[in-house]
């Protein structure tokens, strides 16, 4: 795809790059933490950033097994829950539509069950053990955030672009390699961003439920024996998660769908 | 001045281009969009279909163009039924709205029918870039279509609907949207494509100024039941220019299909 066509534009000022703008905002709330954690001065209710890096160092490598478990977990339970998603809005699109409509119906049924108790079920079929059944969770919590989005995308072409490609006698693949799926990639990848946090929400939920690794146990395990320090030590690290996955999405983004940001951007 | 022809329907005999026998369009609503419709088109020729809104003038070029299926009558394209001559890509389509797709720049949009048809890799960017050309737009191959005006937009989607050189090309009020003065050079700039490519084109609209400076022959068509009323030859001399549209020949042809309409009772038409 090539480049935006961009007018000159001069070199825009520090306080606009992204960059620029983290590290303020970094900066002033951990400060704010810092300061309020010590004015209030209980560790065990409100631990700051200094006392949370130290937990960090007591067990450094331990802690970052745990958070590279749970990566593992978030990061191919989102791929799983977006190659389904893909699939199934896909297949919502050829099937006839009463059928169509009786899957609909399915999905938003088993979309009211509460997450939670889906949860716990799937670690009763897929096991404590391993990733396997976390993955899964944050595959299925992936999926939801997903599939209606993908399929409304899809479907919402313009009439006269569908009848352009009928003019060209265009296969069905090819409807959706050169409409259907890049008219939807805008919406997909807002959506895409949904599921990466409601993945790292599912992996974390997982473990919850049935894990002797990964931050959801760390957090449950130090919880146990009063450790706050290290519940927000292993909040902190899903954050961290979530960001890098946000992170490339945006990438992505950039690279995919580069014209949408730039044709909305004018308006 | 009065219509003289009498059997106003077919008229270029055994090798017509587009052939339309008693055609007739119902809608599932009980419209009846077009009725007992019959036209015989040459290869080579300019043909406007005027009328009113409600006239089946849409109608009848979706039949050609196999977008929708006719109730009763036959129709040939190239000797072919409409869904052979889709599939054997015999003609560009140009729609009301540009129809461009806004994730490709102008040249990819250009490019896009030679992808779908298969076309060998290596042909589609020359191509597409002779085209972009023939509509004054090859400055413009890496913009992005919302990047430029209604006009230009509508010249891409000419410069695609002749990319893969199909012998026919319908359109649609393709200039249907856009100001005046950019309506009367896009005019101009069409008539010089169907001179060069010799293309047979056509063209619905329901202005009768566009129809009488465009045409070889204008379709005059009238609604409820949408119907062919009369065909009027234009024997003004070609190539057609700005002075063409201030001489007297011009403005009897005008004349002539504005009574057509009026017989019809197609009042409420563009003048």
């Amino acid at each position: 795809m090539a480049r935006v066509v961009h007018p000159p534009r001069n070199a825009p000022p520090l306080w606009k790059n992204e960059g620029v703008r983290w590290l303020v905002f970094a900066v002033v709330a951990l400060s704010l933490w810092e300061v309020g954690a010590r004015l209030y001065n209980s560790p065990f209710l409100l631990p700051g950033p200094s006392r949370i890096l130290e937990e960090f160092l007591k067990t450094p490598a331990l802690v970052l097994a745990h958070a590279w478990i749970t990566t593992q977990e978030i990061v191919l339970g989102f791929l799983l829950g977006a190659l389904v998603a893909h699939l199934a809005a896909l297949l919502l699109i050829v099937l006839p539509e009463w059928l169509e409509d009786f899957i609909f119906r399915a999905v938003s049924t088993l979309n009211s069950i509460p997450f939670v108790a889906l949860a716990s079920l799937v670690v009763v079929w897929l096991g404590v053990g391993g990733i396997g059944s976390k993955v899964a969770i944050a595959a299925l919590y992936a999926f939801f955030a997903l599939v209606y989005f993908v399929h409304k995308g899809m479907v919402s072409t313009d009439a006269t672009k569908e009848e352009l490609l009928t003019s060209y006698s265009a296969s069905f693949v090819q409807r959706v390699r050169y409409l259907k799926l890049p008219f939807a990639l805008p919406i997909i990848f807002t959506s895409l961003k949904g599921a990466a946090m409601a993945a790292v929400n599912g992996a974390i939920v997982g473990e919850l439920f049935g894990a002797f690794q990964g931050l959801g146990f760390m957090i449950l395990d130090s919880r146990y024996v009063g450790n706050t320090a290290r519940v927000f030590l292993a909040a902190v690290f899903c954050t961290v998660v979530g960001w890098l996955l946000l992170g490339v999405l945006t990438a992505l983004e950039r690279r995919f769908v580069g014209w949408h940001l730039e044709m909305t951007r004018k308006g | 001045m009065t219509q003289s022809q009498t059997n106003p329907h077919p008229t270029p005999s055994a090798a017509s281009l587009v052939s339309v026998k008693d055609v007739s369009m119902v809608f599932p609503t009980g419209t009846v969009a077009l009725q007992n419709a019959s036209l015989e088109i040459a290869a080579g020729e300019f043909i406007s279909l005027i009328g009113p809104s409600g006239c089946g003038k849409t109608t009848l070029l979706r039949l050609l163009a196999d977008l929708i299926q006719p109730t009763s009558g036959s129709i040939r394209v190239g000797g072919k039924t409409p869904e052979e001559a889709r599939k054997s890509r015999a003609y560009g389509y140009v729609f009301q709205a540009p129809t461009l797709m806004e994730w490709r720049t102008v040249l990819q949009n250009v490019m896009l029918p030679l992808e779908v048809m298969g076309v060998p890799k290596a042909e589609h960017k020359p191509r597409a870039e002779r085209m972009l050309a023939l509509v004054g737009l090859e400055k413009f191959a890496r913009h992005y279509p919302w990047q430029l005006s209604g006009g230009m937009q509508q010249r891409v989607s000419i410069a695609r609907a002749l990319a893969f050189d199909p012998q026919l090309l319908f359109m649609d009020e393709p200039f249907g949207a856009l100001d005046e003065i950019t309506r009367e050079n896009l005019n101009l700039e069409l008539l010089r494509l169907w001179r060069e490519t010799g293309k047979t084109i056509i063209f619905v609209t329901h202005s009768i100024p566009e129809a009488v400076f465009l045409s070889t022959r204008i379709v005059v068509m009238t609604p409820r039941p949408g119907k062919i009323e009369t065909v009027i030859p234009v024997d003004l001399p070609q190539p057609r220019n700005f002075e063409t549209r201030e001489t007297t020949r011009f403005f009897e042809i005008a004349t002539q299909v504005r009574e057509a309409l009026r017989k019809g009772h197609g009042f409420d038409v563009q003048e």
